[in-house]
């Protein structure tokens, strides 16, 4: 019982100098929102009005000349109501409402293209570990090529072969802007968007799955060395059951120790992958978010992210202090 | 440890399952991918833009607030009179007929167009334009009183002439009064007003966080159009997929910076216009009395560089040969002609000219030192040019500016740095030179320029930040200017205008406080074949891009469906 208390006050202390940090570091960034603002509006052909100049000063040039610390007394009392204030860079939509609908399109592709990716990763680095010293070790390098290949340079690769020259799959978005003006809870709808985030997951998968099969490939080639593996084969066992109760059952502790790792950053997304296809995702909130200056959302998006990384965390700790008494007592 | 072995044997197969659903759904539903293009279906012919706005998409037609949606200024809310920023000309009457200034220019009566309705069915009348003017986010500047003398007419009168300032003013976006008189001041800068009232050809129809539709209104005052059914807006945030959706159909108009422009014009489907507005040209921290230090701060080295510089190699290595050659007049060739003095230069020099610039320094007292570079009092003629990074043309006309001034002494180190740092730089002077931009002026005329620019009054000590809506960065000052922008401002008589432009240049061309560049380059692609009556270079009847303000709309109530 002692070890669950220490690790959830651990926990809580973690959380408050996540919360603490996230409010003072988007204050370390030089420059002020609104002239970024400005100047992104003029540069993306906007013309700046006066009309436009003076709603912005109304909006953010005032400097109401609250202390730092009222400040961070405001926003933890804000959090704590599920306020995460209005977004300069999508004014005036508050920052609740924009995580809101881009977490879900995240958490679909993402976590379901790590979800394929690990286990690919499993299930063909232990096969490749089997078959050490065949033809199947070169599966290893191509995979890890894959994986060195720059993300944004895979995305417009796959982007041009499979939706500019073939036509078989939409260029940008999660959903089919010409055919459906909204998100709607329809059959058609579902398959359009599946087929939509076929490109970016297989861009994610491409580029994940390399490491999770080199790592499991030499967890196996080791795992198939221990005595146990060499008593099964004396007693005559199949040698799938090896391969599956004896090899792949041990040789994946590690790997699985890492997925929950994997799963905490799911939230962060692929940014570089919704801004290539435009996925409507948290990534692209992330960026768009740090290039203006935009505290708000920011520190919205950081604190989800933080959320659920300690949260990954933390299960993975119980898990592990529930399966290994060892961690129960060393911890 | 993993006791549950059924769940173990299921693991697999349900990863195979859903792989090999996305599989086969992305071979599958095929059919919607054709509608885009061209835009026949069974809703009507329907017009994919993109004007450069970036996902989530918020909807937001407020006029009023910086989130505002491309589309809201144009096809929803109208001007008075439209200015036609490419093209030198009368401006076009849109909710006003005619409009006359008193006799030393603070008064003006304005006739409004008559069988106007708001698209919500009200009528509109020169009520809802006096409402405009006396709302406080639209408020003009020196404005002292405007009101509706009937349903037609309205009068404003401001404490000085406005003869400069009143295309600004035309140019504004009319809201109506029964919908915004219930809107305060305060809250119009967060109000969405998603189901925008305005008397343009289109109005909103849907909005999502991907791109929102606006339809076509049906009691437009123009008679027959528009006959676009509808404009879709669409979110993009990636400029290579905004190609690629352009060239396979799925965009008819959008304006967007693309270096090669072949593949995209190739078939013939896709035309290009390039209207070049905005000038770029090199800030420098030039008055030495408002604390600006280094070298750039003698007038011979302004001069040095400015003729150290090759803009026809910029032109081809930074801005891919489609910049607009600028006239140190700030004067945009050749809308503006008219409005370059006697003896002023239309154009920049276009090649470098080593030896004069070395005279000019040479002239000034310096002398060339044993490392090629020129130096005074010990003081070597050694700055630094800052550009914003990833802002890639204007970092590569930077290398090339160093490598072209190091050629006639003058060492110049080419930096990049943030967006926000060079924002703080510009802002509060802390800089000596910096490749950047000035905005080009909406109407056919420079004056814009010369004031928010050259004045006195649009800047401030170094240290000291310039505010928002002012923009003399480079910190230039002289009396001279200053009072010819006044005089300007006063008269409506185009030669004594002229004649005071003609001190304002006399000096800007001196004295260099912005060392001209280039115009840069305003691509706009539009969907030639499925649509007609969009601008040509022959008839620029209004600015092309699809992000332009009012243009936009009235483009949108001008073309056709082709046959």
């Amino acid at each position: 019982m002692k070890f669950y208390v220490r690790r959830i006050a651990f926990y809580v202390l973690t959380l408050w100098f996540a919360v603490t940090l996230n409010f003072v570091l988007p204050r370390l960034l030089p420059g002020d929102p609104a002239t970024i603002l400005l100047q992104k509006l003029s540069r993306l052909g906007g013309e700046v009005t006066p009309a436009m100049i003076r709603s912005v000063e109304l909006l953010l040039g005032t400097d109401d000349g609250a202390s730092m610390w009222t400040q961070y007394w405001s926003y933890i009392g804000s959090i704590f109501r599920g306020d995460l204030g209005v977004s300069i860079s999508n004014y005036p939509a508050p920052v609740t409402t924009l995580i809101g609908e881009a977490l879900p399109w995240t958490l679909a592709l993402v976590g379901t293209a790590t979800v394929i990716s690990f286990l690919l990763g499993i299930f063909g680095g232990a096969w490749v570990g089997w078959k050490r010293g065949t033809w199947a070790d070169n599966v290893i390098p191509a995979t890890t090529l894959l994986q060195s290949v720059p993300y944004f340079w895979l995305a417009l690769l796959l982007v041009y072969i499979f939706s500019v020259s073939l036509g078989w799959f939409p260029i940008i978005g999660g959903w089919d802007t010409w055919t459906f003006d909204n998100p709607e809870a329809s059959f058609a709808f579902f398959l359009d968007a599946l087929r939509h985030a076929t490109l970016p997951a297989i861009t994610i998968i491409l580029s994940s799955v390399g490491g999770w099969l080199l790592g499991m490939r030499n967890m196996t080639v080791s795992t198939l060395s221990e005595d146990y593996i060499t008593t099964a084969e004396a007693k005559g066992l199949r040698p799938s059951r090896i391969f599956m109760t004896y090899t792949v059952r041990n040789a994946s502790l590690p790997s699985i120790a890492g997925f929950t790792i994997a799963l905490g950053f799911v939230v962060s997304g692929s940014i570089v992958m919704e801004q290539v296809f435009t996925y409507p995702g948290l990534g692209r909130l992330m960026i768009q978010a740090v290039q203006g200056n935009d505290y708000a959302l920011m520190q919205g998006v950081f604190l989800v992210i933080t959320l659920t990384v300690l949260a990954a965390n933390f299960i993975m700790d119980m898990f592990y202090g529930f399966i290994d008494p060892r961690a129960r007592h060393n911890g | 440890m993993i006791r549950t072995e059924g769940l173990r044997r299921l693991l697999p197969a349900a990863a195979l399952a859903s792989s090999l659903a996305l599989i086969v759904s992305g071979c599958s539903s095929d059919s919607n991918g054709g509608g885009g293009g061209g835009g026949d279906d069974a809703e009507g012919t329907v017009l994919n833009v993109w004007a450069g706005a970036q996902t989530p998409l918020v909807a937001n037609f407020n006029p009023y607030s910086t989130g505002i949606q491309n589309g809201t200024l144009g096809p929803i809310y109208e001007p008075l009179f439209y200015y036609n920023r490419a093209a030198s000309g009368d401006p076009v009457p849109m909710l006003g007929e005619s409009f006359e200034f008193n006799e030393d220019g603070t008064q003006l009566t304005v006739k409004t167009r008559e069988g106007v309705t708001w698209n919500d069915g009200t009528p509109f009348t020169a009520k809802d334009v006096a409402f405009t003017w006396n709302y406080e986010p639209a408020k003009p500047i020196g404005l002292v009183s405007a009101e509706a003398t009937d349903d037609t007419t309205v009068v404003a009168t401001f404490e000085t002439a406005q003869y400069t300032t009143a295309a600004g003013l035309f140019m504004a976006a009319i809201v109506p009064e029964h919908i915004w008189k219930d809107i305060t001041p305060e809250e119009a800068g967060a109000w969405t007003n998603e189901e925008a009232v305005g008397t343009g050809p289109y109005m909103v129809e849907s909005t999502s966080s991907q791109a929102f539709t606006l339809t076509k209104n049906p009691n437009y005052w123009e008679e027959g159009k528009p006959t676009v059914d509808k404009l879709r807006y669409l979110g993009i945030n990636d400029n290579n997929a905004a190609q690629s959706l352009l060239t396979t159909g799925k965009v008819d108009w959008t304006a967007m910076f693309i270096a090669d422009t072949e593949p995209v014009t190739a078939d013939g489907r896709i035309g290009m216009l390039n209207t070049p507005q905005d000038p770029t040209v090199i800030y420098t921290c030039s008055n030495a009395e408002l604390g600006c230090t280094g070298p750039q701060t003698d007038v011979a080295v302004r001069q040095a560089i400015n003729l150290a510089i090759d803009r026809t190699e910029i032109d081809s290595k930074a801005f891919s040969e489609k910049a607009g050659i600028i006239s140190p007049t700030f004067a945009l060739m050749p809308r503006d002609q008219k409005w370059v003095a006697e003896g002023m230069p239309e154009e920049s020099p276009q090649s470098a000219d080593v030896s004069a610039a070395e005279t000019v320094l040479t002239d000034a007292g310096y002398v060339k030192g044993g490392d090629g570079i020129f130096a005074k009092d010990g003081e070597r003629v050694s700055m630094t040019l800052v550009s914003i990074d990833g802002w890639t043309d204007y970092n590569n006309a930077a290398k090339l500016i160093a490598e072209q001034a190091k050629a006639a002494g003058i060492e110049i180190t080419a930096s990049t740095a943030s967006q926000a740092e060079v924002d703080e730089q510009k802002t509060s002077g802390s800089f000596q030179l910096m490749v950047h931009g000035v905005n080009g002026t909406n109407v056919a005329d420079p004056f814009q320029i010369y004031r928010d620019w050259f004045t006195t009054d649009k800047t401030q000590p170094v240290g000291t930040t310039v505010p928002q809506g002012d923009w003399n960065f480079s910190r230039f000052s002289d009396p001279a200017v200053d009072a010819a922008v006044t005089a300007a401002a006063a008269t409506d008589d185009d030669a004594e205008r002229l004649e005071q432009y003609a001190i304002i240049q006399d000096a800007i061309v001196t004295d260099l406080p912005y060392i001209p560049l280039v115009i840069n380059s305003t691509l706009s692609f539009m969907n030639t074949k499925d649509y007609t009556g969009w601008p040509t270079e022959d008839d620029l009847y209004a600015f092309p891009p699809s992000w332009g303000s009012m243009s936009s709309g009235i483009i949108a109530a001008n073309i056709t469906p082709a046959d």
